[in-house]
């Protein structure tokens, strides 16, 4: 009895486990250049007028081409024609604008799609002219697009003007605001400052000067649109959204998008890339100059240089909702990139490198500080720590300032992956200097007791209160990691003998305590739009302050002699004249400290050996059409690492056994 | 039995309308809509943007009465908040999700082929494990095997179904290497391979208080006189136990069963989050995690609404079941 009951258990295992694997794709992928990852976080909208978040990026950068593009391997980062033929100079106008003049390749197509045919039956696509980038210039400015960038294209001449008319027509004719969105345009006027001489020439006309500028033609926010597809997807009679759909001219297309479950983005046959005269395109072509570094790094493969893109057939992304079993999919080599968990960070890493296991199994790690800035803000229009408590105040954040150690909170909450800052401006920016130490983001608990007395709070005591001074961190954010961060922030001043109270409420809430001005201290962070150090400056600004114009400066900081040096600085090229500038300012920040800078964040990207050209571009710029796998080798290395382990069903096996037989036994022996 | 069923709708009824009620005053009166709105088009959209959203969302309208009534604006006094959460709700018109604008009633269709995939097969599985084992350790009660299997059950009760997740992921995809460890594929010929280990998991975390219900009736059942008259009048234990003891025990596993019915539309949170299926659970997560109040709201109202259903249902099923049993 007790072999046949083994006999089936093994039968029943052996059954189970035959031509079962955990293997998540079909087997027709075999052997194909197919690369693939994941995502956690639902593209809210691929229309590339509104897309904004990393998550939408990887698929409007890889689907929508632009104009320029950044230099992949070049750092710090450098601007190179990719749908223009050239970066164009700046021209200036009589009038104190500023004029760019693209032109555009020829025979650059836009995907193949239904809503070509609309325009012409049987047509299933066309060629790009400059009126698909004034159209989706215009749906920049139309308010009803909502764009979250509309803000950074208003020195566009006539941009806020058409914004205005378009709203006013809208409002004052009901037929009007029926119209397909691109009569409605045309009707409007267009933008003054948006001009197509030509079908292949577009130029763009600032009121002033912006040296900004070129860095959002770099963005899928100022991609080609079909005004087709605008018109086609509308939502209605079975059609989809524009928001969930994509039809741009990049070297990949999105050939599945079902984004609860998966997308996939599949090579696009008709790439202007592929073109005979694209042979030179500096978008189309891997970069030549490849630095000996990324190579012994294996970041690059030398072997690609002066090579038509893409090489991928196929990216597959799979929706996975959980850290943990995407980062297991990864180890199985199902996943070709990844980060890393918490959870397994001291199994993958060993000090700043990868633990011997994982390197044995030819895995890289490509670590990059990306450009962000986190920190702890005052609010300076607050009596006791802003301007108005003069030197006193300015003492008193000076002391906060000291008695924060960024180290130990990178440690204890991030697994060390952040770059202790010292400025706003992260490394690799212009105006970053390596060598610089900032004398109040060197924690010093004698010297900030020394300033905290100097500023008339010795041992934290309020002469006026005569008790321990009173002060409020607001955090819109009331999650047990949140409160666990802020505690650790708040006992450095609590140390210093403050009594610094935490006011955690919803991130609603939170807002309207901004809005209404009632918030002493809080912490932010900024992802950086262009790599370039207005865009961290400027957060500075007095004309961006949340108080006067509900701008990003939550701070509130208004200082003259940074206003100034910004104003100077802003729309400058780099030279050493903005360098001076920028250094000015930042020793400006230094004394004031309307901010305790914390940290920028450092990616660490996990990549197993068969994935090729990993290098990290960083401003959450994708890079697929560089990419390429070695699908043997994944074969190969997949098979070795995906050997079943059998001995936890034996064990089970054995347990049942010993679970039954002395049922069995029971039984035979009550019935004899 | 028909009075009996109006009667029973009628309550039902009452008591969605009262659900409906709790909602709005969870929903719209102490969530204030103008939150709701800057949640999702973003704090600092443009004033206009920010109205367009709400008056395509419906949040514009006046939470009880609409006073503006006449005067060429509204059409009529109940244009407001509260009836439209009933009209909507009541006819199903669930609108557009509040997170990225899809039709609601899409998404359900959507995520119901997913949750019903991964739930309907669980129930089944664990019923028929629950039942069996139940009938086993009844059968051998008062043995060793009987208090093995009622240690483990305490003990699969007293761990999280979490861990049984992560440790089904980590032995049958990790270590036997059986199944993906998460995943999901629409097409019916390897669907299964994704919803082995999900299915798997959901038994054992299920297993132990389900075993212990039934073992219990069983045991109840067992020292009952028919079943002594059975055995006196030859029949086997195989008999006594399928065909006297589980029928008779079938009032009590149809009030556990049928009540469990209906939920199995709305998914389950924790597998399907894991395991990445796109089903209704899942997307309640997503709701709860990204704000999107009007999926939320109906996800609650069905949860009401099938779970009425679902008691309704379990009554008269025991008029079935059992011929002594009069619905009046």
């Amino acid at each position: 009895m007790l072999r046949r009951l083994v006999q089936i258990a093994v039968l029943a295992a052996a059954l189970a486990a035959a031509g079962c694997t955990n293997d998540p794709y079909p087997a027709a992928d075999k052997g194909r250049k197919v690369l693939y990852s994941s995502f956690g976080e639902v593209p809210k909208t691929l229309d590339p007028a509104v897309s904004y978040t990393t998550s939408e990026h990887v698929i409007t950068g890889n689907v929508y081409d632009t104009l320029l593009e950044y230099h992949y391997l070049e750092r710090p980062f450098k601007l190179v024609p990719g749908l223009a033929e050239a970066v164009p100079e700046p021209e200036a106008l009589p009038d104190g604008g500023q004029r760019y003049r693209f032109r555009i390749r020829r025979g650059v197509r836009f995907h193949e799609d239904p809503c070509f045919d609309r325009a012409r039956p049987g047509q299933r696509t066309r060629e790009v002219t400059a009126q698909d980038f004034a159209f989706q210039f215009a749906r920049l400015a139309d308010p009803a697009i909502n764009s979250p960038v509309a803000s950074s294209f208003v020195q566009l001449k006539g941009f806020q003007d058409f914004a205005k008319r378009l709203a006013e027509l809208r409002r004052a004719d009901a037929a009007f605001a029926r119209l397909p969105a691109q009569e409605q345009y045309a009707k409007a006027g267009g933008i003054a400052g948006v001009a197509t001489p030509t079908a292949r020439d577009l130029e763009i006309v600032l009121s002033e000067p912006n040296a900004q500028i070129l860095y959002w033609f770099a963005m899928a926010f100022t991609t080609p649109v079909p005004w087709e597809a605008v018109a086609y997807y509308d939502g209605r009679e079975g059609r989809a959204n524009f928001a969930d759909q994509a039809v741009g001219t990049g070297p990949f297309r999105l050939a599945v998008y079902d984004k609860q479950l998966r997308y996939v983005l599949e090579r696009n046959p008709g790439w202007y890339g592929l073109n005979p005269d694209a042979a030179d395109a500096p978008g189309a072509v891997f970069p030549t100059a490849i630095d000996a570094a990324d190579v012994a790094a294996k970041r690059i493969d030398p072997a690609y240089a002066g090579r038509r893109m893409p090489f991928l057939d196929r990216v597959n992304f799979t929706r996975e909702r959980e850290g943990i079993p995407r980062f297991n999919k990864f180890l199985q080599g199902y996943y070709d990139d990844g980060g890393i968990i918490k959870e397994s960070f001291d199994a993958i890493m060993q000090g700043d490198r990868l633990s011997p296991a994982m390197a044995a199994r030819g895995m890289r790690l490509d670590r990059e500080v990306e450009p962000t800035i986190y920190y702890i803000g005052f609010n300076m229009n607050d009596p006791v720590l802003g301007t108005k408590g003069g030197e006193g105040s300015r003492k008193l954040r000076q002391a906060m300032s000291l008695a924060v150690s960024t180290e130990t909170f990178l440690q204890l909450f991030l697994n060390g992956r952040g770059v202790p800052a010292q400025s706003p401006l992260p490394p690799g920016l212009f105006g970053y200097d390596a060598r610089y130490r900032n004398p109040f983001r060197q924690p010093d608990m004698a010297k900030a007791r020394a300033l905290l007395a100097e500023a008339g709070y010795a041992n934290g005591i309020d002469p006026a209160t005569r008790a321990p001074l009173r002060l409020t961190f607001d955090i819109g954010n009331t999650s047990a990691q949140s409160l666990l961060e802020t505690e650790f922030l708040v006992s450095a001043w609590r140390s210093l003998g403050l009594n610094v109270e935490i006011a955690a409420t919803t991130y609603n809430q939170f807002q309207d305590k901004v809005r209404r001005g009632a918030y002493q201290i809080f912490r932010w962070g900024w992802v950086a739009d262009y790599p370039d150090p207005e865009n961290f400056l400027f957060l500075l600004e007095c004309s961006n302050a949340q108080a006067k114009s509900n701008g990003p400066n939550t701070a509130n900081f208004c200082n003259e002699g940074f206003d100034s040096r910004y104003k100077a600085m802003k729309d400058i090229p780099n030279s050493e004249t903005r360098a001076r500038l920028v250094k000015e300012m930042l020793a400006i920040t230094e004394t004031e400290r309307p901010w305790i800078e914390l940290f920028h964040v450092e990616d660490f990207t996990l990549s197993h050996a068969w994935l090729v050209n990993s290098k990290p571009m960083g401003l959450s710029y994708p890079a697929y059409k560089y990419r390429d796998v070695d699908p043997a080798m994944r074969e190969r290395l997949i098979a070795q690492w995906n050997e079943p382990v059998r001995w936890p069903l034996a064990l089970l096996i054995i347990g049942v056994i010993a679970l039954v037989v002395p049922a069995v036994r029971t039984y035979y022996r009550e019935r004899t | 039995m028909a009075a009996y069923l109006i009667r029973r709708l009628a309550y039902g009824a009452v008591t969605v309308l009262g659900v409906l009620l709790l909602l709005f005053v969870l929903f719209f009166a102490v969530t204030n809509p103008d939150d709701i709105a800057r949640k999702a088009v973003g704090e600092r959209a443009r004033p206009e943007v920010y109205a367009q959203w709400k008056t395509n969302h419906g949040y514009d309208k006046p939470l009880f009465l609409n006073r503006a009534y006449g005067s060429g604006e509204a059409r009529h006094y109940t244009d407001t908040l509260f009836f439209e959460h009933y009209r909507s709700m009541l006819t199903f018109d669930f609108g557009r999700s509040d997170a990225d604008d899809t039709p609601i009633a899409d998404r359900l269709l959507r995520g119901a082929g997913p949750s019903l995939s991964l739930t309907v097969p669980l129930f089944i599985l664990n019923l028929a494990v629950a039942v069996g084992v139940g009938l086993f350790v009844a059968f051998f009660r008062e043995t060793l095997l009987d208090r093995v299997v009622l240690v483990l059950c305490i003990l699969t009760m007293s761990v999280a179904t979490l861990l049984y997740i992560i440790a089904g992921q980590f032995l049958v995809g990790m270590l036997l290497k059986w199944f993906p460890i998460s995943g999901y594929a629409g097409d019916s010929s390897v669907i299964w391979r994704f919803l082995a280990l999900p299915i798997l998991v959901g038994v054992v975390a299920g297993f132990g208080s389900d075993v212990r219900l039934y073992r219990t009736i069983f045991i109840e059942e067992m020292n009952r006189d028919y079943v002594r008259t059975a055995r006196a009048k030859g029949a086997g234990d195989a008999r006594v136990m399928v065909a006297h003891v589980l029928r008779n025990a079938l009032i009590p596993i149809i009030t556990n069963v049928v009540i469990a019915i209906p939920f199995l539309f709305t998914g389950s949170l924790l597998l399907e989050s894991f395991f990445g299926i796109p089903g209704l659970g899942a997307m309640t997560v997503e709701a709860i995690q990204g704000n999107d109040f009007s999926t939320l709201r109906t996800m609650v109202y069905l949860g009401a609404l099938l779970f009425i259903l679902g008691q309704i249902l379990t009554d008269v099923c025991y008029a079935v079941a059992d011929p002594r049993v009069r619905l009046a």
